[in-house]
């Protein structure tokens, strides 16, 4: 994958107007005289303490039997070692959970790139109104998610707006918070709540093509969609995959919404694996079980996400990625 | 686990502790035991559910006491509220954990087991039942769920809540119903008589998404057909009588078509809103709650309540043997955390808010019964109350185990699961056994944790 | 694909041609405008219509709302009175503001120290930090809530600090939350940076913090407000951590309106329209925090574009 220029900040850079210039080496100027590292300290130490530790004690918790008949002694509840692991792969339904998580979230992300890099070509270009339209696509972003989830809980309400606009249409589209669809609905709300986010993404991809090539393909005469298609997605490789991989995070980490949106318990077919991990620990008191399905669960993302990092060169801002 | 938000909870407590008044006799009103204490420059915390029906009114009791209890023991006395079920495990898991929190706590009837087995809470000896006012200043009943065995009591019984049905005076007489029935399968009959899907009227409304109403009626069929759910460590959920009380009540929505379509989304507060809107015959499972809200509502002056059945489905009347439970132990329990500083202080506490006066006048602001007899027995004449104090008299605890959440959220979880096969009209009979193998074992492994600890 | 990818919303501002004129409008148009229209159109609806229906049902009776009415049969506003005392939505606010704006500016501050020496010097485990910074964000919630709750009361335990119920708790908790994602954009905001100042300063003398807070903070304030916005977001919409580290006095906002929908639920009608009000009111604060920064949030990303 490749930076595209356009993410490439190039601020004050008296390059006018023309594309990023050719990138500087890497680490170019990264210095190793009079480091200030003690800056690095408060956030460092509060990320230690605040995370790495409570990761760490979590993970050990998660080889404990830890229950209600333990929780208040529970440094020195039983040491089960991986009692807890077998237990949540083998009997616990939490690899059914992660590929309810990973199916919903993908499927969310798969409708949401297209309407997000839509909505940035439509507003790419000055018209009348053009600011408030791009404010109103960003802001079912910024509501917060407990809000987005009680107000769509409302309207999904059997007997509420949304069933009375389909029976309107003449169709029983059954509940909508109990039962199958419950799927389909959460992939809806999650649509809703994060698409303005792939387009603030697209937007500052498109931001980023170069105005020799707008030119350019516009003397070939390109139709729009040959444009779109080969000359500026390829812009927007680059931001999209990383809104790819934030946005499937934020999803399967998402527990506010489905817990607003159907409580608990969960219908079966939304059993989400933050859903799954706080019943088990917060309802039913297993909190060695629970930690033990967050590790995995912690595991399952790392991968990708190791996967990625390595990928990316993460130091070299200087010189983009690959293409 | 507690019961619906503040509601429910305080109706269930109540019901129990009427049955015994009978025969308990005038308690002891003692009052503060001899030595006062003295509670100067201290603060005594103390967590309750929130009261959403009242809740001005509860801002005025909570400072009302906190005058009274000032001018007792000197000392300062704090409330804070929790709303859900959830927000109250939660309080009480971290405080659990963490050897810190509220000094008291009220907790629903169904949830005293669980927080029992965390060991966080004082048991109640001969000496503490005396800093209270006398375990007989508490209609027996209401102990029921108050601890294991009765020589191991960690809860005081504080309000109680029973469970009973609201019927339309006017809907029965039309359809020629002289009373409501006292079986299952007599309800059903009469609930098809009063059925007229045409104009919208059904015989039953059952809230089947609700969240803790579905358990409640499969526990009280099972329990008159004689299977308590847990028998000496053994889970019974797969057990035919519970098949029939399932199939009992799905089959309301299912095949007898005698409640409303729509129900299989509707949580209690909505099916109470239908029947408040004359368009059902019988509620049942609801509370003394329920009151201003119907009284402000079109069916003012035209309802009634009476118990629930208490005759098994299939049974013409209760069976011998079984309990013929009417409603399950519902209420608040105080409890006093272990961890306290201040345990004089909390006794003390729950010795003000448990004294007859201070119960009645409870009673009269809110419509939760007293768990104080005395209190209890002073009411049976008031408007209504009739069949709640009958309710209560025969409600029956839940097994009191730590596995008993696991269990409620098992019987729950099979309702939630059925929803949609319940919408679509038909819960195949594979289905359900196998919903009910897998809270079942749930249920059992849970069971076998609780023996082990 | 590097780093900078990350965060576009908040690049600096690149000269690119001056936009503005007809003929470059049309070069750079991407959809016939029919098509425009339509997406246009379409997505304003998608997001605009549930927006209406908030507002519609918050002046809306219940029962309205329960049927399933669209538009309300009788238009009340009394529900906007009603939810300063029944949701406690006064005290909610207050503590959200106070949380959310301290959770901004601390972890914007040292979002910016953190990814200043990320970004320009070199040293052991810098790699291993700027990968950490990505892998922090992928820890479920669920995971850390007992543990930080567990390590919070041992500080009250221990060392005689009550953290748990105040401000502070929450405070630490976003700040640190907010941390990787706020020190990310930074790092990406701050690569942008020409280093020709700095260098200049340098040669006249001035100290590290010296250059932070007179050459790179005046610079960053797009990066800054950014991170600082999103950090505040972070603090304004947590119910998970606020929900059980919090006292009826330092309640947020968030955890308030989860109590009264919880509670409104089990009575007899929700109160829909007091919940509706309560959600737009909670929302309110940030929709205008994002309106005014809107600038600088989308601003950074379209400065060279056409305005």
């Amino acid at each position: 994958m490749r930076t595209e220029p356009a993410t490439r900040p190039r601020p004050a850079a008296p390059a006018a107007g023309r594309g990023p210039a050719p990138e500087a080496a890497p680490r170019r100027g990264l210095t190793r005289r009079n480091r200030p590292l003690w800056m690095l300290i408060p956030g460092g130490v509060l990320m230690l303490i605040v995370i790495v530790g409570p990761m760490i004690l979590g993970i050990y918790m998660s080889m404990l039997d830890l229950d209600q008949y333990t929780l208040r002694r529970w440094v020195s509840s039983p040491f089960i070692g991986l009692g807890n692991y077998i237990e949540s792969v083998v009997s616990s339904g939490l690899l059914r959970s992660v590929w309810l998580s990973v199916s919903y979230s993908l499927i969310a992300m798969l409708i949401t790139l297209p309407l997000g890099v839509g909505a940035a070509v439509a507003t790419q270009n000055a018209f009348r109104g053009r600011g408030i339209v791009r404010s109103v696509f960003l802001i079912p972003y910024v509501l917060p998610t407990f809000v987005v989830a009680t107000v769509w809980r409302t309207m999904f309400q059997p007997e509420g707006v949304v069933d009375r606009t389909f029976n309107g249409l003449g169709m029983d589209p059954g509940l909508w918070l109990n039962g199958p669809n419950t799927y389909w609905t959460i992939i809806f709300v999650q649509i809703w709540a994060s698409w303005p986010f792939i387009y603030l993404l697209a937007l500052a991809g498109l931001q980023a093509v170069d105005h020799e090539v707008h030119e350019a393909s516009a003397l070939d005469g390109a139709l729009w969609w040959k444009k779109l298609r080969y000359v500026v997605f390829p812009y927007l490789k680059g931001p999209l995959s990383l809104a790819f991989l934030i946005g499937m995070l934020h999803h399967i980490n998402n527990f506010t919404l489905p817990f607003v949106l159907f409580g608990i318990p969960a219908p079966h077919d939304i059993e989400v694996l933050p859903m799954l991990t706080y019943v088990t620990s917060f309802q039913s008191f297993r909190f060695g079980l629970s930690a033990a399905m967050a590790v995995v669960s912690l595991i399952l993302i790392a991968i990708p996400l190791f996967i990625y990092l390595r990928a990316v060169k993460l130091d070299d801002g200087e010189s983009g990625g690959t293409k | 686990m507690r019961m619906r938000t503040p509601a429910a909870l305080a109706a269930i407590t109540a019901a129990a502790a009427l049955a015994l008044t009978a025969c308990s006799g005038g308690s002891p009103e003692g009052g503060s035991t001899g030595g006062a204490v003295d509670g100067t420059g201290k603060t005594l915390n103390v967590l309750v559910n929130v009261n959403t029906l009242y809740p001005e009114q509860q801002k005025q009791w909570f400072t009302d006491m906190q005058a009274k209890f000032k001018e007792k023991t000197g000392a300062e006395l704090k409330y804070e509220t929790f709303t859900s079920a959830n927000e109250e495990l939660q309080r009480i898991q971290t405080s659990v954990v963490s050897g810190q929190g509220p000094d008291v706590y009220s907790l629903g009837t169904t949830f005293t087991p669980t927080a029992v087995a965390t060991g966080a809470f004082v048991q109640l000896g001969d000496e503490e039942w005396k800093k209270v006012g006398g375990k007989d200043r508490f209609n027996p009943a209401t102990l029921g769920i108050s601890g294991p065995s009765e020589d191991r009591l960690y809860g005081v019984p504080y309000v109680s809540r029973p469970f009973v049905m609201a019927y339309n005076k006017d809907i029965l007489a039309a359809a020629g119903i002289d009373k409501p029935a006292t079986t299952w399968d007599g309800l059903l009959e009469q609930a098809k008589k009063t059925t007229d899907a045409s104009k919208g009227q059904y015989g039953l409304a059952v809230a089947y998404k609700d969240n803790f109403d579905p358990w409640k009626f499969v526990w009280a069929m099972s329990v008159q057909a004689g299977n308590g759910i847990v028998d000496d460590g053994k889970a019974k959920i797969d057990d035919p009588a519970m098949k029939k009380a399932y199939e009992t009540y799905f089959g309301w929505l299912t095949q007898d078509k005698v409640v409303n379509p729509a129900s299989v989304g509707w949580s209690n507060s909505q099916a109470l809103a239908e029947f408040a809107a004359g368009k059902a015959a019988f509620f049942p499972m609801t509370t003394s709650n329920s009151i201003p809200t119907l009284d402000k509502s079109p069916l003012a002056g035209k309802y009634e309540y009476a118990i629930m059945p208490v005759a098994a489905p299939g049974d013409s009347s209760p069976k011998s043997g079984a309990k013929p439970a009417a409603s399950i132990l519902s209420g608040d329990n105080i409890v006093v955390a272990d961890y306290s500083p201040n345990k004089d202080l909390a006794f003390a506490y729950i010795e003000m808010v448990t004294s007859k006066d201070v119960q009645l006048n409870y009673q009269k602001t809110f419509g939760d019964l007293p768990a104080n007899a005395e209190g209890l027995a002073a009411l049976e004449s008031a408007p209504h109350m009739g069949a709640i104090t009958e309710a209560a008299e025969k409600s029956y605890a839940t097994p009191f185990t730590g596995a008993w959440g696991d269990i409620q959220l098992g019987l729950l979880n099979v309702t939630v699961q059925s929803v949609p096969e319940l919408a679509a009209g038909n819960v195949p009979d594979a289905t359900l056994s196998q919903r009910l193998k897998d809270a079942q074992d749930k249920a059992q492994s849970s069971l076998d944790r609780a023996g082990t600890s | 694909m590097s780093a900078t990818l990350d965060v576009p919303v908040i690049q600096a501002p690149h000269e690119v041609d001056r936009p503005g004129s007809r003929q470059q409008k049309e070069v750079t148009r991407l959809l016939p405008t029919w098509l425009l229209g339509v997406v246009i159109a379409a997505l304003c609806a998608f997001v605009l219509l549930p927006l209406l229906y908030i507002f519609l049902a918050s002046v809306n009776s219940d029962l309205s709302v329960a049927r399933g009415d669209f538009w309300p049969e009788a238009f009340t506003f009394e529900n906007y009175s009603k939810i300063w005392t029944s949701v406690g939505l006064a005290n909610g606010l207050a503590n959200s503001v106070v949380v959310a704006g301290s959770t901004a500016v601390v972890s914007a501050a040292l979002a910016v120290a953190t990814a200043y020496v990320l970004v320009r010097y070199e040293f052991r485990g810098r790699l291993t930090m700027l990968r950490g910074l990505l892998a922090l964000q992928s820890i479920p919630g669920t995971l850390l809530l007992l543990p930080v709750f567990v390590l919070y009361s041992s500080a009250a335990t221990y060392l005689k600090i009550q953290i748990i119920g105040t401000h502070w708790g929450l405070f630490l908790t976003y700040l640190t939350f907010a941390l990787p994602f706020s020190t990310w954009v930074m790092v990406t905001y701050l690569r942008g940076l020409p280093k020709e100042l700095e260098e200049a300063a340098r040669i006249d003398g001035a100290s590290n913090l010296g250059i932070l807070t007179r050459i790179i903070l005046p610079l960053s304030w797009p990066g800054i407000i950014v991170s600082g916005i999103f950090a505040f977001l972070l603090g304004w919409n947590d119910v998970l951590f606020a929900s059980i580290m919090t006292r009826p006095e330092s309640q947020t906002a968030a955890v308030a309106l989860q109590i009264f929908a919880t509670s409104t639920e089990g009575g007899a009608v929700p109160y829909y329209g007091q919940m509706m009000a309560s959600a737009l009111v909670c929302a309110a604060p940030v929709v205008i925090l994002y309106l005014f920064f809107q600038k600088y949030l989308v601003g950074g990303l379209t400065a060279g574009g056409v305005k």
